[in-house]
């Protein structure tokens, strides 16, 4: 596993795609952090831009790479090697180059122009994304055989995740604003992965709001240790379900 | 008696014309009090050791100073030191031991019905209340430390408290752990400057009844409602700072019944709400920094003429919110990091107006666990399209020339210096584990090969940019 | 006959509704060199890569040196495989690539043969990035990686597509060396002319079925032919096929 790591990796460094994304990264936050007159407004751009294009480039960037990689994993499928060490090896090099990219893109801007704990907080988040959804995309690449298809899947997940959910969440609250909901609302925005990071993101930069509420209700569910560590128990699922699926898949898929 | 005569003659040490100076050494057998009790208007006692023989009277006018290890231990009875007479100065003691008593306001130091007191340098430690001061006039309190401890509300008292004074000067002076850090109550012609109050239970700094006063360059923070300010006139607020005041109830700045007031060169970073006014008149709100508040301004119907103008709203959860539709108040020239016009002509001002109050906020108050939404990607379309076509919104409240850029002030992000609190360190550590595996995978052959690995290379770093000044 | 190096005992593989493979029964043996041929999706492929691995078998089982195959990677150690379509990490240079793949299957200097790299002109490509190659030299490359870990089983799809009729020559004497030293050879082609010189036996597949398995000299005697490239057609023509195996 550790070889395919090291070669997958190998590649991914050189690959234009990885490049391209630590640079537009790059790009974006320090024109962020440049261009806007105010630093905090620069970081809460930053929010937005890391919630909606982070999960879409981890996504159709795992979703492509497996596919134009596939020959290439049917090469190391016919060398003495198990199944399982070839992909965990490949997957584990895609999210080191992609986690990599993302320290150079993200995580520096952040440590030169807002070295805050909500600063982290979106590092971290943002790492965790880029997880779940490399994790989605290879779930993704390995049930479709088209690589049209799949990246059309690709794209219909994170459209599902960034925007149509909370759509649909947020219609539900008004439409049984009679009914007692709120018991529902925390649990169902903490499923979708994209939300669940964004709170964690929210509980740094729009504590003092939150702390408006007499009940409190999001600061005493995610704010505590208890609460942290469910949010990341969360995420880790997010990542590892998919992850296992895709081992499931792999082990039996034809080449 | 005649003991004490000889004591006295050997405390003299210098003679000036009419006024002495008495060196008073605690434990030398004699009470400071009867010492007090021989000295003339005019005189100096200077004091050392620990005094624990109750309640200190001082009925003339005197200069007490207290040495290197003075203190005035009231022991629990009554006042720790009670001044009754014009021109006394308090100098360098630590004060403590005055009884805890709801009945009769019992304090480290009460001055009543005097002028020209100066109370300074001194700290007080754990009193009831601390410094109280009853019909004064030309008070100066300054310099002094005064710390409570943390308690309930009915066992605790304020720190710095004036009721009926005029022209007192309150400067330099750090309140920790009471009620009301500084309290004022018809309180006229007074000037509140550099004082630091933090942790206190209920405001950091509360005015009632109080007219033509000023407070300025001071710093609140973490106090249990932030700052009242309440059925007052003429009050002017410069250049403070009102942090971290969070909660239901909590405010940085709570204005009731103000009338003329100015509020201008204040920084409000972290507060549950940035400023609240309701039912004020002719406020005029300038040159203020409101960063990450929960809501920087809510803002009552029966609010009239309130003028903002040259303010910064950057990173609040909600910038405006308000109970009302029509709103007869003005905003202009601020600087709004919602905003998303455009500047053509290049003034620095946006070509078309900013509605502050967003889509969003409104959603909130319907429902307040939309909340959760906060910074989605749908809440961001919601907000744009309602700013393109106002529904909901009132069509009143809207700032006409919002400011492309931030103004700049001196004291511009002081308070983002304080969130500093994760270390470079952090990051880099955090970061740097993702270099491992990519180190471990790329050892020196492939790395010095024709098509070396960019991702490590170092010129990509930093492309410039600004760097924040945290000064 | 030596003993039987590969056994497929019942082998069939469904795609979707489609058999691509029925229950095919045969078994290779060391020392020879057995010619896949048949019309295409006939089933070549798919026999060959249940063998490799690639894909498994929806019923039935395959047996390399006795031991049934499963998820034990092991056996795979004495294949070597040459692709029909080579697709290699696009940043890599022939030389890191074989560099590479050595390092994968564990081979030590001793055990790598590298002649061919010399033969087929790629000594002075090695620097060359994979991504700029022909495909007459990805064919070359994927030669090298076949032999180059002296296997005991060499399964070659198409190998003489796309390369010039030198190196055809030069890479099918090495797959007669492997024989030669006690090794199985498949290989599956449509250009029967070229290896026919080199076959023992040939497989004949049609719609998944395992038409027959026989040896050349067998064949020719029955349709009379001196070549297997006129005997095959002759053969398919009369229907002789009623000894399928």
């Amino acid at each position: 596993m550790l070889k395919v790591f090291k070669y997958t990796l190998i590649d991914l460094a050189r690959n234009r795609f990885v490049l391209g994304y630590a640079l537009l990264m790059l790009l974006v936050a320090q024109g962020l952090f440049a261009l806007e007159g105010d630093p905090t407004k620069a970081l809460l751009s930053l929010v937005q831009v890391v919630m909606a294009l982070v999960p879409l480039i981890a996504l159709v960037f795992t979703v492509v790479y497996m596919y134009d990689t596939l020959e290439f994993t049917q090469l190391l499928a016919v060398q003495p090697m198990r199944r399982s060490a070839i992909l965990g090896g490949q997957l584990l090099a895609l999210a080191a180059a992609l986690l990599l990219a993302q320290a150079i893109g993200l995580g520096l801007p952040l440590l030169v122009h807002s070295p805050t704990v909500a600063a982290l907080v979106l590092s971290l988040s943002g790492s965790a994304l880029v997880l779940v959804f490399a994790a989605l995309g290879a779930l993704i690449a390995l049930k479709q055989r088209e690589k049209a298809r799949g990246v059309g899947v690709a794209l219909a997940i994170w459209f599902l995740f960034v925007l149509v959910y909370d759509a649909l969440l947020m219609w539900g609250m008004f439409t049984l604003s009679d009914h007692p909901i709120e018991p529902f609302v925390v649990p169902l925005a903490g499923i979708n992965p994209i939300d669940l990071a964004r709170i964690m993101v929210m509980l740094q930069v729009d504590l003092a709001a939150m702390m408006g509420y007499s009940g409190a209700i999001y600061k005493n569910f995610f704010g505590s240790v208890g609460g942290t560590i469910v949010a990341a128990l969360i995420l880790a699922l997010w990542v590892a379900v998919p992850v296992l699926f895709a081992f499931r898949v792999f082990r039996r898929k034809d080449l | 008696m005649r003991e004490l005569l000889i004591l006295l003659l050997a405390c003299l040490s210098v003679t000036h014309v009419g006024a002495r100076t008495w060196r008073y050494r605690s434990g030398a057998g004699a009470s400071l009090q009867t010492v007090i009790n021989g000295t003339a208007a005019g005189d100096t006692v200077l004091v050392e050791g620990t005094v624990s023989e109750g309640s200190i009277r001082v009925d003339r006018p005197l200069v007490l100073l207290g040495g290197a290890d003075a203190v005035i231990d009231g022991g629990g009875e009554d006042d720790a030191l009670l001044i009754t007479a014009d021109h006394v100065t308090v100098k360098g003691f630590t004060i403590r031991g005055s009884r805890r008593s709801n009945l009769d306001d019992m304090s480290g130091i009460k001055v009543n019905e005097c002028r020209g007191v100066v109370i300074e340098d001194n700290f007080l430690d754990k009193c009831f209340f601390a410094i109280y001061l009853s019909g004064v006039k030309d008070a100066r309190v300054q310099g002094n430390t005064v710390l409570g401890e943390p308690g309930e509300e009915d066992h605790m008292a304020n720190g710095i408290h004036l009721w009926k004074c005029s022209k007192a000067t309150i400067r330099n002076n750090r309140i920790e752990h009471h009620r009301d850090g500084i309290y004022f109550e018809f309180v006229t012609d007074s000037h509140i400057t550099g004082n630091t109050s933090l942790h206190n239970l209920r405001y950091g700094l509360h005015f009632m009844f109080s007219h033509r006063d000023a407070y300025e360059d001071n710093h609140f923070e973490d106090n249990g409602a932030g700052v009242a300010v309440m059925f007052s006139k003429e009050i002017a607020m410069r250049r403070n700072r009102f942090l971290a005041n969070r909660g239901a109830s909590a405010y940085g700045l709570l204005l009731k019944e103000i009338n003329d007031g100015e509020i201008i060169g204040n920084t409000f970073q972290d507060n549950t709400t940035g400023i609240m006014i309701d039912g004020c008149n002719r406020i005029n709100v300038r040159d203020n920094e409101f960063r990450l508040n929960g809501w920087a301004l809510r803002l009552f119907a029966n609010a009239i003429d309130c003028d903002f103008r040259g303010n910064t709203f950057a990173g609040n959860t909600f910038d405006v919110s308000t109970n009302g539709s029509l709103i007869p108040n003005t905003m202009n020239g601020n600087y709004w990091d919602r905003y998303a016009g455009y500047d053509l002509d290049r003034d620095g001002h946006g070509d078309v107006p900013h509605r502050p109050l967003g889509f969003f906020t409104l959603l909130v108050e319907m429902q307040p666990y939309a909340m959760v939404f906060s910074r989605s990607l749908f809440v961001s379309l919601l907000d744009r399209a309602e700013r393109l076509i106002p529904s909901l919104t009132p069509e009143s409240m809207k700032d006409d020339r919002p400011l492309m850029r931030p103004p700049v002030r001196k004291n511009r992000a002081v308070a983002v210096a304080n969130k500093r609190l994760f270390p470079h360190s952090a990051f880099v550590i955090f970061h740097s584990s993702f270099f491992i595996p990519a180190g471990m995978g790329l050892n020196e052959k492939w790395r010095t090969s024709e098509h070396s690995v960019v991702l490590v290379h170092p010129c990509i770093f930093p492309l410039g940019g600004r760097y924040q000044d945290h000064g | 006959m030596a003993e039987a190096r590969i056994t497929y005992h019942g082998v069939g593989k469904r795609y979707g509704k489609l058999w691509a493979l029925r229950k095919v029964d045969c078994a290779f043996h060391a020392g020879e060199v057995v010619m896949l041929i048949g019309p295409n999706a006939s089933g070549k492929t798919t026999l060959v890569k249940s063998l490799l691995g690639l894909a498994s078998p929806t019923e039935g089982h395959i047996t390399v040196n006795g031991q049934v195959i499963g998820t034990d990677p092991a056996y795979r150690r004495s294949i070597g495989y040459m692709p029909q379509i080579s697709q290699f990490p696009a940043t890599l240079t022939i030389g890191q690539l074989l560099e590479m793949m050595a390092d994968i299957r564990e081979l030590r200097a001793d055990e790598v043969e590298d002649s061919l790299v010399e033969e087929l002109g790629l000594s002075a490509q090695l620097d060359k990035r994979l991504s700029t190659l022909s495909g007459g030299t990805k064919q070359k490359v994927s030669a090298v990686l076949a032999l180059r870990s002296r296997p005991g089983i060499l399964v070659m799809d198409e190998p003489t597509a796309g390369l010039d009729p030198v190196s055809s020559q030069r890479v099918l004497q090495r797959a007669a060396a492997v024989r030669d030293a006690g090794g199985t050879v498949l290989i599956t082609s449509h250009l029967m002319e070229e290896v026919e010189s080199l076959a023992d036996r040939v497989a004949y597949l049609e719609d998944g079925n395992l038409k027959f398995l026989l040896p050349v000299q067998e064949i020719l005697s029955s349709t009379g032919s001196t070549r297997l490239s006129e005997a095959l057609p002759r053969m398919l023509e009369s229907n002789a096929l009623s000894h399928v195996l």
